[in-house]
């Protein structure tokens, strides 16, 4: 916590959260050591371990972020989601933001792997040819291990990021996500041309 | 001896600024050198990603970082490097340093402050210390800071001033207050009703265009975001741009200090630094200030052996790093839900812009039976809405009971919290004790991209700090219930806010447990200065960052006087 600084207190976690965060962190290095090994199950969920299929290629592990962000923030009628706050165009500019730490950006993609793995393994099929109802209980499952609870708290953490921050970045067209939410920015804001990673730092 | 310079600063920011401007005013050559870039009012923006959720003003911890140590339960202490747990103790890298990113509200000591061991006696466990100066010392110090930095506020006059009003040589404030926020009528209110006093609480923030700056714009957003309208009195919109345009002041960003070079007699001769390109440069001169902020500059003083200094510069008593100070005490909060509001009461507490500007020093010095015997060091309570940056908000919304929530049921959870009502916040500041358990050190291991050990600081905290911090807490809380805020709660730790640091290198007349001299010049080195907050033997109950000016112009005199 930043006292005098007016701080969100998720910016400087209290010695208290210390440990979340180391934990955090080494779930997430747990989870990509993973990669080199074969234990997706017992990474995501319970299981015999087994090896890892084919992983997806950059379109379709694409594909995978698209609809795993779309079920975790469903479009309503009186409120976006995912589609309408540009959350993959957001998290492509997060993926390639040097600023993101590279253990992170990697493991938002390593994720997806996992993921359809187990989801071929449990569903017999892809994840995207899952209905709403078993991609709910995937995810559940997902959740259930301590890696996978990790990764989708990362791409929640993007999705409000892609809801909140300026439409500079990628997200939240129009502001869309502070109509919603009934938020009132700042002024000056950044523009395309102004956006940190154009700072003269 | 030729010398590039009279005068060389390491660090830009409130403790290095100040010198920078008063000594090339007086016509002293001066080089600045400061690791961060250099940005200008037109660089900064209202951008929640630049300001707070990237390493855009500090550097990224697995570059450079800090071991921190802590208590492990079990009488020893667990260290963990800030790579691995997150948790930055960078403040501002940047020409102006933190003080481009401080919210401006402003409090001086009181001067109880400077004579806490004579007036309040010792705490067993605790290194208390009166300083070597006075409060009148450093009154005229103070004043001067009001009017060069612009300070904004209001002075209740006689024949009915606010009870706890620090003695001060001008009736008022140069400037009129800033633009008072609705709700803090309210406070006013609910402290009346309570007997309490509330302060309006001075702000670093120009209310109206002067000194070459425009006036406050009123966003909303200020803490932890750089000024664009130049109202806010950093260093450098402040000291640092009129100091340059003297002509005398050279300002090198992207300069990263390694160590000062010293000589066999014991004095310091040239800084040697890597600049952006990488290549290793040094900067030659009369004479050296140091104002990294508290642990780096314990930091350099530790890492810059020499001759006379084989456990680092002005380090022969052992004396660098120890009595690191932060801020005791925590923060609370409240809801002020619209349901229980009228529609007029509602659009008002939506406001977004002015600032609250209202503070509780009642209880700066704790006379009460039931906390202790005696008079005791207290502190102050500062009222602020919470911070309008959503995304932390947001981001926290996801976890119930421990579970990560998604889908419908977190869309209704963010609207709740967004559109439902708005939470005023109070901080607690009070006194961090100066103890044996609470210093700078270089770590053994872990370095910095340079290769440098870096920082490792042992954040211990003494018991007292907490009960201290309940007490104003509560205090807190019962303004916030008479408003009435529900979900009322605090949070008193003893966890170092890592942005209010002082301490390490403490001013005194001996050098046994001094580093430093009553004019903040190293006892070991004569041509060694050191002018943030490291100097405070004890801490006060106020962000440090008017103290800091203030000392800061006090030393720059000296260091004239001396050169005279």
């Amino acid at each position: 916590m930043r006292r005098g600084r007016d701080t969100s207190p998720d910016t400087a976690p209290a010695a208290s959260r210390l440990t979340d965060c180391h934990r955090s962190l080494l779930t997430r290095r747990a989870f990509l050591a993973g990669l080199a090994g074969v234990s997706t199950v017992a990474l995501f969920g319970s299981g015999p371990a087994r090896a890892v299929e084919a992983e997806p290629d950059a379109e379709h592990r694409w594909a995978l972020l698209d609809a795993v962000q779309q079920h975790l923030l469903p479009s309503e009628p009186e409120s976006p989601g995912a589609r309408e706050i540009q959350a993959l165009a957001y998290l492509r500019f997060v993926v390639g933001d040097v600023k993101v730490d590279a253990e992170e950006r990697g493991f938002i993609l390593a994720g997806t792997a996992w993921l359809e793995d187990l989801s071929l393994q449990r569903m017999s099929a892809s994840f995207l040819d899952l209905d709403h109802e078993a991609r709910e209980a995937l995810l559940r499952q997902v959740a259930a291990s301590p890696q996978g609870e990790n990764w989708l708290s990362t791409l929640l953490l993007y999705l409000m990021e892609a809801l909140l921050t300026d439409s500079a970045y990628g997200g939240n067209p129009d502001g869309i996500g502070w109509r919603w939410l009934e938020h009132t920015p700042g002024y000056p804001r950044p523009s395309a041309a102004t956006i940190y990673p154009r700072l003269p730092l | 001896m030729t010398t590039d310079c009279d005068v060389c600063i390491i660090g830009s920011g409130a403790g290095g600024a100040p010198v920078a401007y008063a000594l090339s005013k007086a016509g002293q050559s001066v080089i600045v050198l400061e690791k961060g870039p250099w940005l200008r009012d037109e660089h900064f923006y209202k951008d929640e990603l630049a300001c707070c959720r990237r390493s855009v003003y500090t550097p990224e911890l697995r570059h450079e970082q800090h071991v921190i140590e802590e208590a492990d339960g079990k009488g020893g202490w667990r260290a963990t490097p800030t790579s691995e747990s997150g948790w930055d103790f960078w403040n501002g890298t940047l020409v102006g340093g933190s003080s481009n990113l401080m919210s401006g509200f402003f409090h001086r000591l009181k001067p109880v402050d400077f004579r806490q061991l004579s007036e309040l006696g010792p705490i067993a466990g605790a290194n208390r210390a009166d300083w070597p100066i006075d409060y009148a010392d450093l009154e005229p110090y103070y004043d001067r800071v009001e009017r060069l930095i612009g300070v904004s506020g209001h002075i209740t006059p006689r024949p009915d001033p606010h009870p706890a009003q620090e003695p001060r040589s001008r009736a008022d404030f140069p400037y009129p207050p800033t633009a008072e926020h609705p709700v803090s009528a309210w406070i006013d209110r609910a402290c009346e009703s309570l007997g309490f006093h509330a302060l309006r609480v001075p702000r670093a923030i120009l209310s109206r265009p002067d000194l070459g700056r425009r006036a406050c714009e009123y966003s909303g957003y200020c803490g932890s975001f750089g000024c664009a309208s130049g109202a806010k009195g950093g260093a450098r919109a402040a000291l640092l741009e009129p100091a340059v345009a003297t002509g005398r002041c050279q300002i090198r960003p992207k300069a990263k200090v390694h160590r000062l070079l010293s000589d066999r007699r014991g004095r310091v001769t040239a800084a040697e630094y890597v600049d952006a390109e990488g290549r290793l440069q040094q900067v030659t001169a009369k004479r050296f200030v140091v104002a990294c902020q508290a642990v780096e500059t314990s930091r350099l003083l530790l890492g810059s052996r020499g001759p006379r200094f084989p456990d680092g510069l002005a380090n022969n008593h052992g004396q660098v790093g120890r009595n690191l100070l932060f801020s005791a005490g925590g923060s609370g909060s409240g809801d002020l839900e619209y349901a229980s509001l009228t529609p007029e009461q509602v659009a008002q507490l939506k406001v977004m812009g002015p600032f609250v500007n209202r503070a509780l020093d009642d209880w700066y010095l704790i006379e009460d039976a039931e906390f202790a015997p005696g008079p005791h060091k207290g502190g102050i309570v500062e009222f602020l809405f919470a911070h309008p940056n959503p995304t932390g908000k947001a981001n926290r919304a996801k976890w119930r009971d421990g579970e990560l929530l998604w889908g419908r049921p977190l869309k209704r959870r963010l609207e709740h919290w967004f559109r439902t009502d708005r939470t005023l916040r109070f901080e607690v500041f009070c006194d961090w004790l100066p103890t044996d358990d609470c210093f700078v050190t270089l770590d053994p291991q872990v370095k910095d991209r340079w290769g440098q050990p870096v920082a490792r600081i042992r954040t211990g905290h003494h018991p007292h700090d907490l009960r201290v911090g309940h007490y104003l807490a509560a205090r807190g809380e019962r303004v916030l219930r008479e408003m009435g805020a529900v979900r009322v709660r605090s949070s008193i730790s003893g966890a170092p806010p890592a942005n209010l640091m002082a301490g390490g290198c403490r001013f005194g007349t001996d050098p046994a447990t001094s580093v430093l001299d009553p004019d903040c010049r190293a006892h070991e080195v004569e041509n060694l200065y050191v002018t943030d907050g490291s100097f405070m033997p004890t801490g006060g109950s106020v962000p440090y960052t008017w103290t800091i000016y203030a000392n800061a112009l006090r030393v720059a005199d000296r260091m004239l006087q001396a050169a005279a």
